[in-house]
């Protein structure tokens, strides 16, 4: 029962968009003796997990969704370093960057954000990287999944130039490529060989957990 | 009755007229000078420059620029110094630069912003001050001049800044990480007291643009409904369209406003806004409103559309059949008038395609009418 009343804490930190508690929660949480792992997957992931399901309903905007993961940073800093390995799971990783010349990020991030709160560990390449780059954080990381966002007419092409990039390196079969951004249509993700368009980050977010699901398309 | 000339029909139809035919035109800062781009005035396009009815002038604040590698790139850095301490940005410019027009690269890109003026809460009070000691002065000759080169071909508008929430989220803040938000939920009230102070500053720059000779004048936005979302919308840019509106009213300018991304979930506050003319609105799947919808939520606004982008991207046939299902949208084509791009260079074919169907598009527009469009084009 006490454990809850500290996982309930964290989680209300997070909906609450509440810096100032945040990290006692996690400090209280981690002193009262809750296993780290159990403090994020049941304090600060549900906590996430509702700040999304307020931003799909219309309750949230944008803006609440960036600072409740502002505000999950600071509870992850406390708890982080309290976590041994093996609470460290084994998560489905996704390799995830804004292609070159382009630095729009706030999809991106958006996208990020939500794997998280989905269990996805996110290596996040940051904006205006090249499809060498690309290709080599896929070569490197071995994601289940790579996501590409470009915003602009002139940068989705890039997009493309990836994806040849990764099947000449012979990586294109390992991973399951997702696109997103204003100009990106689902014809043009079909022109490039992309396995799929995002309409929105909630629904392609949806796409990457069924990838990953066993029986629902994924391995 | 003659043929409107360029100018006559843009201004008809933003003033909510009916035109004789839709009017469409090319923004200077985006447009290639050439042949294509000869045939299609000829054949109806009209031009738009934006130039700025004032100067500013920085009272007790210091400014240098310097090139400077930062993170191994090389980025041009403009520090202003102030009696209560000094602030930077950096920013990064792709190649042509200043080469050309404007601060665009040759691709017609602005520079990015790799760090922002405001970067810590200590930021705030030295940039509160710059915008204290800005003052705004009347230079009504960029406007003269590019009125007289276009004569009846076009028109010139006035040009603002972001309004001052945008001007911190957009420019000052950024929104790279989405910061603004988190200074914003972090530092309310310093946002806040500095978009008051920016709001204030601002007056007299309404107050000359209320006198100059354009007879829009457009406020730099960039409204998009994920990142302005309603409560911002609602608690900060309507006000100050109330305010812009209310100076230019008199002198009987029309207010546009840049709304170039997402904007369905603010239509009905975007519905009582003093706004004239809602500017380089994009259909879907760029935008998130059908042109059509957007007219009829807005029965007193004029619509300025921006052509996609992302429909060039896909070749003049995609460009065709988009062009056309837009004129579908809006019969009878009232209170609307097409911008080639809004954002991007377009390819000389696709200049031509858009205006192969828009040349004749006579008002108003009918289902029959369109259909003859097509099969002339065909
Ligand atoms: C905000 C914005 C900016 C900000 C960017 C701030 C930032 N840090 O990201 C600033 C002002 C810096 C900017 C700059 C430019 N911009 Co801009 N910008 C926008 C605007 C208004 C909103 C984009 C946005 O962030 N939306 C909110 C986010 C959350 O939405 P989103 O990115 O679409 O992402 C969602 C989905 O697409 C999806 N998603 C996105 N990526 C991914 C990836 C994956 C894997 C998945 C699953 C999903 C996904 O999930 C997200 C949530 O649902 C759009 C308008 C529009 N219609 O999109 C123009 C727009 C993208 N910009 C445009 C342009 C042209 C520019 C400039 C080139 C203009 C210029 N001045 O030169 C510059 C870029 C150069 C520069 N040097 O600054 C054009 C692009 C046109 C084109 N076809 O190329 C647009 C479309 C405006 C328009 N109507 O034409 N811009």
């Amino acid at each position: 029962m006490a454990e809850d009343k500290y996982l309930a804490a964290l989680r209300e930190s997070i909906v609450h968009l509440d810096f100032a508690t945040i990290e006692t929660a996690a400090r209280q949480a981690i002193e009262a003796g809750i296993d780290p792992g159990t403090a994020i997957t049941q304090g600060i992931v549900p906590g996430m997990t509702i700040v999304g399901e307020k931003f799909e309903s219309g309750e949230y905007f944008l803006s609440e969704l960036v600072v409740a993961a502002e505000v999950m940073k600071m509870g992850m800093k406390v708890i982080n370093p309290h976590l041994k390995q093996a609470d460290r799971h084994i998560a489905r990783k996704v390799v995830i960057a804004t292609v070159e010349g382009d630095h729009h990020d706030l999809g991106k991030n958006i996208v990020t954000t939500l794997l998280i709160t989905q269990g996805f560990e996110v290596i996040d390449l940051g904006v205006d990287i090249t499809p060498g780059r690309i290709t080599d954080a896929v070569k490197e990381h071995q994601p289940d999944i790579l996501g590409m966002s470009a915003l602009l007419s002139l940068t989705m092409t890039k997009m493309g130039e990836t994806i040849e990039n990764l099947k000449e390196a012979g990586l294109r079969d390992r991973v399951r490529v997702i696109v997103g951004g204003t100009p990106v249509t689902p014809e043009f993700a079909d022109i490039i060989g992309a396995d799929y368009k995002a309409l929105n980050a909630l629904e392609g977010v949806k796409k990457c957990v069924e990838w990953v699901t066993p029986g629902k398309g994924g391995q | 009755m003659p043929e409107m000339t360029r100018r006559e029909r843009i201004l008809t139809a933003s003033r909510g007229k009916r035109a004789d035919r839709l009017p469409f035109f090319h923004w200077w800062r985006h447009c290639q000078l050439g042949w294509a781009e000869r045939e299609c005035r000829n054949r109806g396009m009209g031009m738009a420059w934006a130039r700025p009815s004032y100067t500013t002038r920085l009272h007790d604040v210091s400014v240098t620029e310097q090139e400077v590698v930062s993170g191994g790139v090389t980025v041009f850095r403009k520090t202003y110094t102030t009696p209560v301490g000094s602030v930077s940005y950096d920013e990064q410019r792709e190649p042509g630069t200043g080469q050309w027009h404007g601060d665009r690269s040759w691709l017609d890109v602005t520079p990015w912003f790799t760090q922002r003026l405001i970067k810590e809460p200590a930021d705030y009070a030295v940039v509160k001050f710059i915008v204290e000691h800005t003052e705004y002065r009347a230079d009504y000759f960029p406007i003269e001049q590019a009125r007289d080169w276009l004569g009846e071909d076009g028109i010139v508008t006035d040009i603002h800044p972001h309004t001052p929430l945008q001007t911190l989220m957009i420019d000052w803040v950024g929104s790279e990480g989405g910061r603004f938000f988190i200074h914003h939920a972090k530092y309310p009230d310093l946002v806040e007291d500095l978009c008051q102070a920016i709001a204030k500053s601002r007056l007299p720059m309404y107050e000359i643009a209320a006198k100059s000779p354009a007879d829009v004048i457009l406020c730099g936005d960039n409204i998009d409904g994920v990142l302005v979302n309603p409560r911002l919308f609602e608690k900060f840019f309507m006000p100050e369209y109330e305010t812009m509106a209310s100076i230019l009213r008199p002198f009987d300018k029309l207010l546009g406003v840049h709304m170039d991304g997402r904007v369905a979930v603010l239509k009905d506050l975007i519905a009582r806004t003093p706004i004239d003319i809602i500017e380089a609105l994009h259909p879907p799947t760029m935008g998130d409103l059908p042109i059509g919808e957007a007219l009829a939520a807005w029965p007193d606004k004029v619509v300025w559309v921006g052509f996609p982008g992302s429909v060039y991207a896909l070749g003049t046939e995609a460009t065709k059949k988009a062009a056309l299902e837009l004129l579908r949208d809006v019969v009878p084509g009232d209170r609307l008038a097409i911008a080639m791009s809004t954002e991007n260079i377009v390819s000389n074919d696709n200049l031509r395609m858009v205006t192969s169907v828009l040349e004749n598009a006579e008002l108003p527009l009918t289902p029959e009418s369109i259909d003859r469009i097509e099969k002339s084009i065909a």
